[in-house]
């Protein structure tokens, strides 16, 4: 493959505020939209930045893709501000509540009709901890997956990998074109000019739905899905540290202590004393805390 | 939703449960001849009722040994079943849970209700019941294991959905766990392995008679809280034990023992959610679902446990007792109408106590709900202009009773504020908790229709210009003015002026304490936290002698000693004398006779009761249709009777 005419597709996908408590909602399965943040996923801006850096190494052309309802046109906007050239929206309603298998049918075929050298989005969704789609739609591709990638270098026909490995360790690997790459969250994407922001928002953005990829209805979405979702709950939340109290404690001191987790009041004396008394009883108390310099015997 | 936590469902065992909340076990003196009764019937399905998720019922005698009261249910007698199905039918009809407690008391028993001796592990008195046990023979084990056995069939062919067996502060399996209460020799005492064994007994016991489709846990005291007995570290080391022995499903926890019973029931002065760092680190060491309690109070706290991995379920006892549709008004998001519990701990447990039936300052309903419970209240047949006078505690519940039913009221205060005498005793060391009951209420007063008008003191001529059909006078007491010779000169004062900065006291103070009740001892806490000195004087055997059955007496007591407050009991005061500003007190003790002086003092305070305030209903005798009064103005008495009278006129008139 000539690295001179790299195709890079970028995933980039929305994903929830993971601090503020998400709320299941009251009927079926699903956590509440109400109160939630929408932020951009930081691994797929990550792994945005890279394919611009290469655009900017090798001249290689970046295609943005985001698949989701028309709000993900902002994602595409920022993608369009930073130096994005071509910029796709999926979206069907007949994608809708699909498991990650449907998905990957979708995304796989979106590979297909691309047919990118480069395949570049981000290892995980924070809000839920993994997302398989990527690498499952790579599987149905047959095509090369590294997932943690921390850097890689481009060659004639391979890229060299650098990616996580276990425990902390790094492993280098090879991988031929079209090749994927999931990064964890990295490099943060550059700041786009006042110019290109305005160029922005009258970007060209194509919208495509599940007529232009071909696949029929019983494959993607909910119809499409081998999992249903049945019911929706909060986690048991990780139980929290308890130092147990000092057991000579008087009763009600034990329960004080519980409470404020061991943390005493501070505690502290008040001298009334004339001047010259004040001075030696500070000179005192330095000695007694050894903060004074004794003469040597 | 305001509470996702709160409200979302949890598996324990077999049953799964709508929320978190769980009423908690506790006595109620409702069981009649020792057998379920109506009464328990309606109590715990009111409480299902307001949307608790489970009902754990009280503690019941699984052996003819455990008589800790006269009115537990033996559950040892088949012919409890009948009873709980009922109660187990009402209950289930509200989508509620209900699980058995089943107990045997060991040491912390009475003798002199079963006519047997007391057993326990070995031969020491508890602290409470003072009568010392026999030591339980092997074969006692055996008897006490089988009767936990037969209990248990007996719970479950009555309709429970779950039992729980007593561990806690007072049980017999605690005091085979404890050091301190098991001093054996044999294979039952010693190592934590020979401690656990006669509890495991009991277990295995019940396991095998309800099987393992049934669900079954155990209420542990997460912290003896004595020194020697048995602290966290160790309570989590034997949780484990019993969460590996694969035989139980939950974990519910207690605290402390008799020797402390003041933290089992912790009142007001108790900091709110004050074990639920217990339950956390017993949490920290298990897996199954773990229950917390303890001035649990509010929804929100409620939440951040749950939300914090503090606990799994959330036990609530006083504040459902107070409260028994606290649930149903958290989930929709009602928490203005929400009566909060104030730990004051005289219409619960110091009724309790004394082997009275369970009450609640705050909800007079409690016990008879088949009467007074939800859905009962009906509207007048005639509407009638009814006139209240006096907004505190009494005043509030007879406008709000009016109102529901739907007559014309007003209610009148000479004060800027409703809330009556409760304003002042608020104002009592530790005691602004209180006020929470007018806040609780005075909302409302105004959310039934009722009229408020404040800054009005109202006269015979007044009241009479309204044209009332009803009038009801809830002017409550005040301080009597002259209760022994030379005590109404200058440098003497009530507690009321005190607490009302009202007089100017030097900085050696007495108090003459003829209440027993918080009134004395909160207003001496009161001075000692402005540095004065106070000595205070009791006819009583000691001061605070009212707040035992409360379990305010310990802590007062520890505070007022801890502040440098002196006592002299068993005083009859007979005179104030001195110069104002070295004021004497003269009485005799009422043992020896023999005569004293005290003194001098700076200023003299006197807490040596009141004196209804009736004039005004004295001047409307015989002049309206209908006339009553409630609360002081008919008797000094406590908060609890003002709102149970307040509650029953406005149901009847």
């Amino acid at each position: 493959m000539p690295t001179n005419n790299i195709n890079i597709l970028v995933l980039l996908r929305e994903t929830s505020d993971p601090r503020p408590p998400a709320r299941t909602i009251t009927r079926g399965a699903g956590i509440s939209e109400r109160g939630l943040r929408r932020l951009p996923n930081p691994g797929d801006l990550t792994a945005l930045e890279e394919a611009l850096q290469l655009k900017d190494k090798l001249g290689a052309s970046v295609t943005v893709l985001a698949i989701g309802p028309k709000r993900l046109d902002d994602l595409l906007r920022l993608a369009a501000s930073s130096g994005a050239d071509r910029l796709i929206r999926l979206w069907d309603h007949g994608l809708e509540r699909g498991d990650a298998v449907a998905d990957a049918r979708v995304l796989a075929r979106v590979l297909e009709i691309m047919t990118p050298t480069l395949f570049l989005s981000g290892n995980r969704l924070p809000d839920r901890g993994d997302d398989p789609v990527p690498a499952l739609a790579s599987a149905l591709r047959s095509q090369a997956c590294v997932n943690s990638v921390v850097a890689f270098s481009t060659r004639k026909d391979a890229l060299q990998v650098l990616r996580k490995s276990d425990r902390g360790g790094r492993q280098e690997v090879v991988a031929p074109y079209p090749c994927t790459l999931l990064f964890e969250e990295g490099a943060t994407l550059r700041y786009p000019s006042v110019e290109a922001l305005t160029g922005a928002i009258a970007a060209s953005i194509e919208n495509w739905d599940l007529s232009q990829l071909g696949l029929p209805f019983w494959e993607v979405g909910a119809t499409g899905s081998h999992l249903t979702s049945a019911e929706f709950g909060v986690p048991r939340p990780d139980p929290v540290r308890v130092v147990t109290p000092d057991a000579t404690l008087p009763a009600f001191e034990r329960i004080l202590s519980l409470l404020s987790g061991g943390i005493k009041a501070r505690e502290g004396k008040l001298h009334q004393l004339a001047a010259n008394a004040t001075a030696d009883s500070i000179w005192q108390i330095l000695d007694e805390e050894g903060l004074t310099l004794k003469a040597a015997p | 939703m305001m509470f996702p936590y709160l409200f979302s469902p949890l598996k324990i065992g077999t049953v799964e449960v709508k929320n978190r909340i769980s009423f908690q076990p506790h006595l109620t003196n409702f069981a009649v001849n020792c057998l379920p009764s109506e009464r328990q019937m309606y109590y715990w399905g009111e409480r299902a009722k307001g949307g608790a998720g489970l009902i754990i019922t009280e503690e019941m005698s699984v052996h003819p040994t455990d008589m800790a009261y006269e009115k537990l249910i033996d559950v040892y007698h088949p012919e409890v079943i009948p009873g709980f199905k009922k109660i187990t039918d009402y209950v289930h009809q509200y989508d509620a849970k209900i699980f058995a407690q089943l107990n045997h008391n060991g040491q912390q028993c009475d003798g002199a209700i079963s006519r047997l001796p007391v057993w326990a592990p070995s031969p020491m008195p508890d602290v409470l019941f003072r009568e010392t046990p026999k030591e339980m023979e092997p074969e006692d084990i055996e008897e006490v294991a089988r009767y936990f056995g037969k209990s248990a069939i007996h719970a479950r062919e009555g309709g429970f959905d779950g039992i729980e067996l007593q561990f806690g502060h007072s049980s017999l399996a605690r005091q085979f766990l404890s050091p301190l209460t098991n001093f054996r020799g044999d294979e039952y005492g010693g190592s934590l392995e020979n401690r656990m064994r006669a509890p495991l007994k009991f277990i295995s016991a019940v396991r095998k008679a309800v099987g393992n489709d049934f669900t079954l846990g155990i209420r542990m005291c997460a912290d003896e809280m004595i020194p020697g007995g048995l602290d966290l570290a160790q309570v989590q080391e034997i949780c484990a034990r019993f969460e590996a022995s694969g035989l139980i499903d939950f974990m519910d926890l207690s605290i402390a023992t008799f020797y402390n019973l003041y933290l089992v029931e912790g009142s007001m002065h108790t900091p709110l959610g004050y074990t639920i760092p217990l339950a956390a680190g017993i949490r920290e060491r298990i897996k199954l679902p773990v229950f917390c309690t303890g001035r649990i109070n509010d929804p929100v706290m409620a939440e951040k446990v749950l939300a914090a991995g503090q606990a799994d379920m959330i036990g609530m006892c006083r504040a459902l007792i107070c409260d028994p549709f606290l649930p149903k008004k958290a989930f929709e998001g009602r928490m203005d109408d929400i009566r909060y519990c104030v730990a004051d701990n005289q219409g619960c447990i110091g009724r309790m106590g004394v082997n009275k039936r369970l009450g609640c300052i705050q909800n007079p309903a409690v016990g008879e709900e088949k009467q007074w419970g939800e859905g009962t209240l009906q509207k007048a047949a005639v509407k009638k202009k009814v006139v209240i006078v006096g907004g505190g505690p009494g005043g509030l519940w007879a406008a709000k009773m009016a109102g529901r039913r739907g007559h014309d009221v007003t209610l009148y205060d000479r004060n800027e504020a409703l809330g009556g005498q409760v304003l002042t005793a608020m104002k009592g060391a530790g005691r602004d908790e209180f006020g929470v009951i007018i806040r609780n209420e005075k909302d409302q007063v105004t959310k039934a229709g009722a009229k408020v008008k404040l800054g009005d003191e109202m006269t015979v001529e007044k009241v009479l210009a309204d044209k009332p059909d009803v009038v009801i006078i809830a002017t409550g007491s005040q301080p009597k003015q002259h209760p022994v010779p030379g005590a109404d000169g200058p440098s003497v004062c009530n507690v009321w002026q005190v607490l009302n900065n009202e007089v100017e006291l030097g900085n050696n103070v007495c108090l003459i304490d003829y209440d027993g009740h918080h009134r004395a001892s909160a207003t001496a806490e009161f001075l000692a936290n402005q540095g004065k000195t106070v000595h205070m004087i009791t006819s009583s055997l000691f001061i605070a002698a009212e707040l035992g059955p409360s379990q305010d007496l310990y802590l007062a007591r520890q505070r007022l000693l801890q502040k440098g407050v002196t006592f002299t009991p068993d005083i009859a005061v007979m005179e104030v004398g001195g110069e104002a500003g070295a004021k004497t007190v003269k009485g005799f003790n009422v043992y020896s006779n023999a005569w004293n002086e005290w003194g001098p003092y700076d200023a003299i305070v006197l807490a040596m009761g009141q004196k209804a305030d009736d004039s005004l209903y004295m001047g409307l005798k015989g002049k309206v249709n209908e006339l009553y009064r409630i609360g002081d103005s008919v008797a000094p008495r406590k908060v609890d009777m003002a709102i149970w009278e307040g509650h029953r006129v406005g149901r009847e008139i």
